[in-house]
């Protein structure tokens, strides 16, 4: 149908550029008296303010770039923007009650921060976890860090433009973020974990449910890498793009995924097993050059080792308890307390005042889906903590963006901070 | 292999070498004078990366400590994970050598222990404040600094002292629930809640 517009569109006239005008503002005139009094060429070093509140920085992260043309001279992180006091707050609450505050600071991979935290508790009370709550522990924080490599896989692709990545990857991560709310009662802050075990047992279904998900994951991972690895594109932004070499990783305490992108395969799952991990068979994949793509592939591949460790931990499941039966520990049930005075008298105990872990420090590294996350306890033999500290692993690595996001474009240095994979609450605590 | 090396450095030099049952790691109490060559001598024994550093305020802790405040320094093993914590303790207002040249990690961590701790660490590159905001007076994880429960005065002019506004919300003083009650210091600046007796004068009065 060709219907002959009444009035002919005029075509909209475009502005002329007015260059002389620009270069009129910002070139001071002695600057340009040395190019030849042209005033056209713009040779100045512009400092440009990213964030805090911006799609890429993933947070509340400030980022002031000293930039020559496009091409990025310095790059100065300014953080803080979350800090929450979360130390000094955990040092004036009981240990029970400071379960609800773990997971709140890396809000991704919040049941690693509260495995961290239950374990140096667990050394200084002398806990004993039962098998099967040990193993629905690491069946948590592996599912959660599926998730939170998820989270990362998407929207990282999305500071890259890719759109459609982050569809895909959220559609999973509501799968897995349903499995979570069935057992934790949260979407992302269960506070599920205790003290010598865990806070109640599987839901019914949960089981089953979990392997429907883990059987069609593997053919989704395969998804996600036709979706990048082949893509010119992506290639293109992120090969060479931001590396980080082993010395510089070792210098700066990266630890991790970023750090095994380098090539070093530390990973304390494997080094220091703690919590059971010892009886799990699993690869630690590991990069070859550090840059950008390394730091993408290498958590691609570790979803596919934490689907392959969910699906032993889902054979290991035997019925049996789920806490420390020590009633100085953990709450009695609901059942005994009508009809047990002693339970009565321990649920007042530990309700009012907590348990008393034995004077002394502990420490005891386990790995976040960030890198070393460890929490120090410093205990004066009261019912809170006297110092608490968590070597938070987003920290340690935002320092490196100061030295490999220089030197490129400034669009790679969004790559470069994508990559990194900074969770900003667990940065500023 | 390189702890073992390690805590042989630590008996030559004479430091405390403290095992804890708790925990499979040990723990050395280094000199102030001396722990940076010991830091040194780890760092060429195989103890490449520095996972942490932090600080401790002693100041109420329940058994005796020889200084008020002590620096931890977790250093790591790449390849095997072997870890050791150093701890030196430092009085207050004395300074600690920075270990910037050792490890850049440690950076941001003096930064952070100087933020919360006001421990200052000499030969630090650039000791800044990182984690609390520019206008906040104190190291807040010091045990002598108030937990919260700030008084506060806004800019309407309202001023809301924590204790008396809790004390009135639990019904124990009902006029001092902070907003038009007495619980301003100076209570000439207070706006009188109305009564009875000054309804009238206001011209505020409803049907009696």
């Amino acid at each position: 149908m060709t219907q002959p517009s009444s009035k002919p569109k005029k075509p909209k006239a475009t502005p002329p550029v007015k260059l002389e005008t620009r270069a009129e503002v910002v070139i001071p005139q002695e600057r340009s008296s040395l190019i030849g009094g042209s005033g056209l060429l713009h040779t100045e070093t512009m400092s440009l303010n990213v964030g805090p509140q911006h799609p890429s920085t993933h947070g509340v992260l400030r980022v002031v770039v000293d930039m020559e043309g496009e091409n990025v001279k310095k790059v100065v992180p300014h953080i803080g923007y979350l800090h929450t006091g979360f130390e000094k707050t955990m040092e004036n609450r009981t240990y029970a009650q400071n379960f609800t505050f773990a997971p709140r600071m890396d809000y991704l991979h919040g049941l690693g921060y509260e495995l961290a935290y239950a374990l140096p508790v667990e050394q200084l009370t002398e806990a004993v976890v039962p098998e099967r709550a040990m193993h629905i522990r690491i069946l948590m924080v592996e599912l959660n860090r599926i998730s939170s490599h998820l989270v990362f896989l998407g929207t990282g692709m999305l500071d890259l433009g890719a759109l459609t990545p982050f569809f895909y990857t959220f559609r999973e991560r509501e799968a897995i973020l349903d499995l979570l709310e069935m057992v934790g009662g949260q979407r992302l802050h269960q506070s599920y974990f205790r003290v010598g075990g865990v806070d109640r047992d599987l839901p019914d279904g949960f089981e089953a449910a979990c392997k429907t998900f883990l059987d069609g994951f593997d053919a989704k991972v395969d998804e996600y890498q036709n979706l990048f690895q082949g893509n010119p594109i992506f290639l293109e932004r992120t090969k060479n793009i931001g590396v980080l070499t082993q010395e510089m990783a070792l210098d700066l305490g990266t630890t991790g995924p970023n750090l095994r992108a380098s090539g070093i395969k530390l990973d304390h799952r494997k080094t220091t097993p703690y919590a059971g991990y010892d009886q799990y068979d699993f690869d630690v994949p590991v990069g070859a050059n550090g840059d950008c793509f390394d730091r993408f592939v290498v958590r691609v591949q570790e979803m596919r080792e934490s689907a392959k460790i969910c699906r032993q931990a889902l054979t290991k499941l035997k019925p049996g308890p789920i806490q420390d039966p020590n009633r100085k520990i953990s709450l009695p049930p609901r059942s005994e307390l009508e009809t047990s005075m002693e339970a009565v008298i321990h649920h007042f105990k530990l309700v009012t005042e907590g348990y008393h872990p034995a004077k002394g420090e502990a420490y005891v590294p386990t790995e976040s889906a960030r890198g070393e996350l460890g929490c120090y306890i410093v205990s004066d033999g009261g019912s809170m903590p006297y110092r608490i500290h968590f070597r938070s692993p987003s920290f340690v690595n935002l320092q490196v963006l100061s030295r490999i996001g220089i030197g490129g474009l400034f669009a790679d240095l969004i790559t470069v901070i994508a990559s990194l994979d900074p969770v900003m609450g667990d940065v500023d605590r | 292999m390189s702890l073992t090396r390690a805590l042989e450095l630590a008996t030559e030099r004479g430091y405390e070498i403290v095992s804890s049952a708790h925990t499979p790691f040990k723990t050395v109490n280094a000199a102030r004078e001396t722990f940076k060559a010991f830091l040194f001598e780890c760092k060429a024994a195989g103890f490449k990366m520095l996972a942490d550093l932090t600080g401790v305020d002693y100041l109420e802790f329940t058994t005796f400590m020889p200084e008020r405040f002590a620096v931890i320094y977790n250093l790591l093993e790449p390849v095997t994970g072997e870890r050791l914590l150093v701890r030196v303790f430092v009085p207050d207002g004395e300074k600690v050598p920075s270990v910037t040249d050792l490890w850049g990690t440690a950076d941001w961590h003096e930064r952070e222990t100087y933020d919360l701790f006001g421990l200052e660490f000499e030969g630090h590159p650039d000791l800044r404040k990182i984690l609390t905001p520019e206008d906040l007076d104190g190291h807040p994880l010091r045990k002598d600094f108030p937990l919260g429960e700030t008084p506060t005065l806004f800019r309407d002019g309202r001023f809301i002292d924590p204790a008396t506004f809790r004390a009135g919300l639990m019904g124990k003083d009902p006029g001092m629930t902070g907003y038009r009650g007495g619980a301003r210091i100076d209570s000439s600046l207070v706006p009188k809640l109305p009564t009875e007796a000054n309804n009238e004068s206001r011209g505020l009065g409803g049907p009696k």
